[in-house]
Parts: structure tokens; C-alpha cells; sequence
């Protein structure tokens, strides 16, 4: 193994573990003054340094990937929705902190409380109903967040057309293509130029499938589900 | 009107949280998501995971903002959460994995001749670091945090987080022999 510059043992311990908070600019005043005074006459910390730097750099080089945040925002609700039986419903505006975490003390005779515990057991049946309801739903509408082109199926249930649009076509145009047919972009374009693209309302994918296909400026458009539940509308 | 600060802005946020109001965290999600997702891709490639466990960080903000103390920063507090959340996730994702350590790594062939194969290089031995190691070099030179706010961050002592650091840059220097002579060149071409 080869002894090069910057890749030997710190000779400068002290100075060595300073170089990291150095590099990423969080290292105090006073303590980067004496880095500084030292690195000036040691050339064996200098070449530390530009190691150093380089790893800095090559771990803070931007991606290019982006996540769109929306479907898994959506998820994170459907789970609170979840918790939001078993917990008492948070406090509105007006109601303090500590009145919403503690859990209200309520003088109750006796008698009544045979009653309130078949009411109870009522309310928290339809609560559970409403809220597995409210969890289906949303896992049903829920839109995968990505999916890749060389993957037949989505990866969650749901379905996406995958669309290529005319190298001419304007953002504006683009817009109104989609307002037209209800449906978003969800990701792309891909190096091919192919967008995923999800329903943004109740309308069939079929007839939004149908309208993209129509138009003169979408080049290619198909279901990604391989077996769709009804027959295409192709023009 | 005055203009807040991220830091004030994030502590009204995270009371308002605390008080119940889910547009408050929805704020606060939206506004962490594209750092942690950034920060936890660098781990692992699925962005399930990554969106698994950015979730499973803000389902404790939701449940535990009423007991944040505000002694330390909001963003410390809940990358801080991302951080023990991420490290358990990734910890049970590695045993099914069948990671190899440093010392069991053949000697090194490949050249560093260009940046990517370099690049690769560089992931693959940060890969190989053990995961609190990799964790805190992370939080430092991709996330940004001086020594204190990891010593925050990871609920350890300034001294765990020296060493971890210490043993981070060695086990780098081992594995990558040859970066001097590519980071001097790299560094010569402005990049």
C-alpha cells in the first residue's frame, strides 16, 4: 500500500482532528486561527487537508435526483388518521398544549356508568369502522410515488400512464394537456423523455388514456398496468 | 412585518405541532423532507426506506412535540430523531445483508483513474464503515454540523463523536491508499 500525501497516519494529531469541522466550516474562531497558523508551516497537515476536502466535496456534490414529497406526506396522514382514535383529538385554537395532553377528569355517578360504557364501545366501533374505511381510501387513491420504465407493474396498487410529449411542446401546452385530461406528473421526464403521470380526479384512466392518445402533441402513452380492467378507448 | 428566522419559524411551528395542528406538521414535513431525503439516500437506494423512515421520524414529532424542551434546536431535535430512526432501520437492514468488514476486504485493485470510478470508490469504503462511524461522517461534511450539534444529534458525548470521527478518517485513509494524489489533482482542476 502506497504511503501518498495525505494518506500516512496524522503526524498532528491534535491539528488532524480539528481538520474535519474545519473543512465543513462549523470549527470555532480561535481554533481555526491556530489550524490556519499551522497548517502555514507543515506541509504533511496541508496535504491532509486537501484529502479531507475532497472527501467533503465529493459528499456534498448535489444529485440529481428529486423526491416529491406530496404521496408521502399522504401516507404520513393516513397514519395519524390511524392514532387518531386510540388518542384524544388534539386541541383546536384557543385550547392550550397542557389542556390537549391531559386527559379530562369527569365526575360521573355510578349508575350512568354502565350506560356511557355501552355508549363508548359504540362510538369507538364506528370510529375504528370510519378510520379503516378512511385507511383503504387512502391506500386506494394513494398514487405510487415513482415507478421505474423497465418495470412493467407499479409499485404500489394504482394506476399511472406513462406518456412521451413532442419535443416541441410548450410548458403551457403541457399544463393544459393535463388539466384537460386530470392528471399530474409524478415523475419525469426520464433521460427518454418519459413522464409518469397519475389521475388527479375521478375520472377513468381509460379516458384520460383515450384523450392523450388523441392529441397531436403526445407522441406515446400507455397504462402501465399490463392487464387494465377495461378495454381502451384507442382512437 | 419582521422577518423570522428558519430556527424561530421551525420552534413556531413545532409548538403549534405540539398544540394539535396537523398543517403544522405538515409545514414542518415539507420543509425537512428534501434534506433528510437527501441524507438518508446516501444509505440506502429504495426510496420506500427513505420515505419509511422520514415518516416514522415525523410520527414521533407529532407524538412528542409537546415534550421537546427547547434546549436545543428544533432541526437538531428532529434530525436527531431521523438519525436513531434511521440507524435502527438500517441496522435491521444490514442483517439481512451480508456486509463484509474493512479488515476482510482484499487488497485494492481498482485505479482511480477518473472522477466517477473515484466517486464510486469513495461510496464503496464509506460503505464498508461501521454504521455509527459512517453516520457521524455524514451528519459532518454531507449535512453540514459542527461537533457539538452531532454530540446533540446522536445523544453522545463530544468525545463518541471525536473518536467516531477519528476512526471514520483512518479506515477511509486505509481503504482509499491512493486519494492523495487523486484529491491533489481534483483539487488542481477546480473541482
Amino acid at each position: 500500500m502506497k504511503d501518498l500525501p495525505g494518506t500516512g497516519a496524522p503526524v498532528h494529531p491534535d491539528i488532524s482532528a480539528l481538520i474535519p469541522w474545519y473543512v465543513n466550516g462549523s470549527i470555532g474562531e480561535r481554533e481555526r486561527r491556530r489550524v490556519d497558523a499551522h497548517l502555514a508551516q507543515c506541509a504533511h497537515c496541508r496535504d491532509e487537508l486537501t484529502r479531507e476536502q475532497w472527501v467533503y466535496r465529493s459528499m456534498t456534490a448535489e444529485t440529481a435526483v428529486e423526491y416529491m414529497p406530496s404521496v408521502s406526506l399522504n401516507r404520513l396522514q393516513a397514519r395519524l388518521d390511524g392514532i387518531g382514535v386510540a388518542q384524544p383529538e388534539p386541541a383546536e385554537e384557543g385550547e392550550s398544549a397542557d389542556t390537549a395532553a391531559k386527559p379530562r377528569r369527569l365526575s360521573m355517578p355510578w349508575q350512568g356508568l354502565m350506560a356511557a360504557s355501552v355508549a363508548v364501545m359504540a362510538v369507538a366501533l364506528s370510529l375504528l369502522a370510519a378510520e379503516r374505511w378512511q385507511q383503504y381510501r387512502a391506500r386506494a387513491a394513494a398514487p405510487p410515488d415513482y415507478h421505474t420504465v423497465t418495470i412493467s407493474e407499479p409499485r404500489a396498487p394504482g394506476e399511472a400512464i406513462r406518456a412521451v410529449f413532442s419535443p416541441t411542446v410548450t410548458l403551457g401546452e403541457l399544463q393544459s394537456i393535463l388539466d384537460e385530461a386530470q392528471l399530474r406528473i409524478v415523475s419525469g421526464p426520464t433521460e427518454a423523455g418519459v413522464y409518469s403521470l397519475a389521475a388527479k380526479s375521478r375520472r377513468p384512466m381509460s379516458s384520460s388514456l383515450a384523450l392523450l392518445r388523441s392529441h397531436a402533441q403526445v407522441r406515446f402513452a400507455e397504462s402501465t398496468t399490463s392487464a387494465p380492467s377495461e378495454p381502451f378507448a384507442t382512437p | 412585518m419582521a422577518k423570522h428566522s428558519a430556527k424561530e419559524h421551525d420552534t413556531e411551528l413545532l409548538v403549534a405541532v405540539a398544540a394539535g395542528s396537523r398543517r403544522a406538521l405538515e409545514e414542518l414535513y415539507l420543509g425537512y423532507h428534501r434534506r433528510l431525503a437527501r441524507f438518508l439516500s446516501r444509505f440506502t437506494p429504495r426510496y420506500e426506506n427513505v420515505e419509511e423512515i422520514i415518516n416514522d421520524t415525523f410520527m414521533i414529532v407529532w407524538q412528542s412535540a409537546k415534550d421537546f424542551r427547547y434546549a436545543s434546536q428544533v432541526s437538531t431535535w428532529i434530525i436527531g430523531i431521523a438519525y436513531r430512526t434511521a440507524l435502527k432501520s438500517l441496522r435491521r437492514q444490514k442483517n439481512h445483508s451480508s456486509a463484509r468488514s474493512l479488515d476482510e476486504l482484499p487488497e485494492q485493485t481498482i485505479d482511480p483513474t477518473g472522477d466517477t470510478e473515484v466517486q464510486d470508490w469513495l461510496m464503496h469504503g464509506l460503505n464498508q464503515l461501521p454504521m455509527e462511524q459512517r453516520l457521524t461522517l455524514e451528519l459532518a461534511y454531507h449535512m453540514g454540523h459542527s461537533l457539538e450539534e452531532i454530540a446533540a444529534i446522536t445523544e453522545c458525548p463530544v468525545g463518541t463523536v471525536k473518536a467516531r470521527m477519528f476512526h471514520a478518517r483512518e479506515k477511509l485513509r486505509m481503504y482509499l491508499p491512493s486519494l492523495g494524489g487523486a484529491a491533489s489533482e481534483w483539487t488542481a482542476r477546480g473541482g
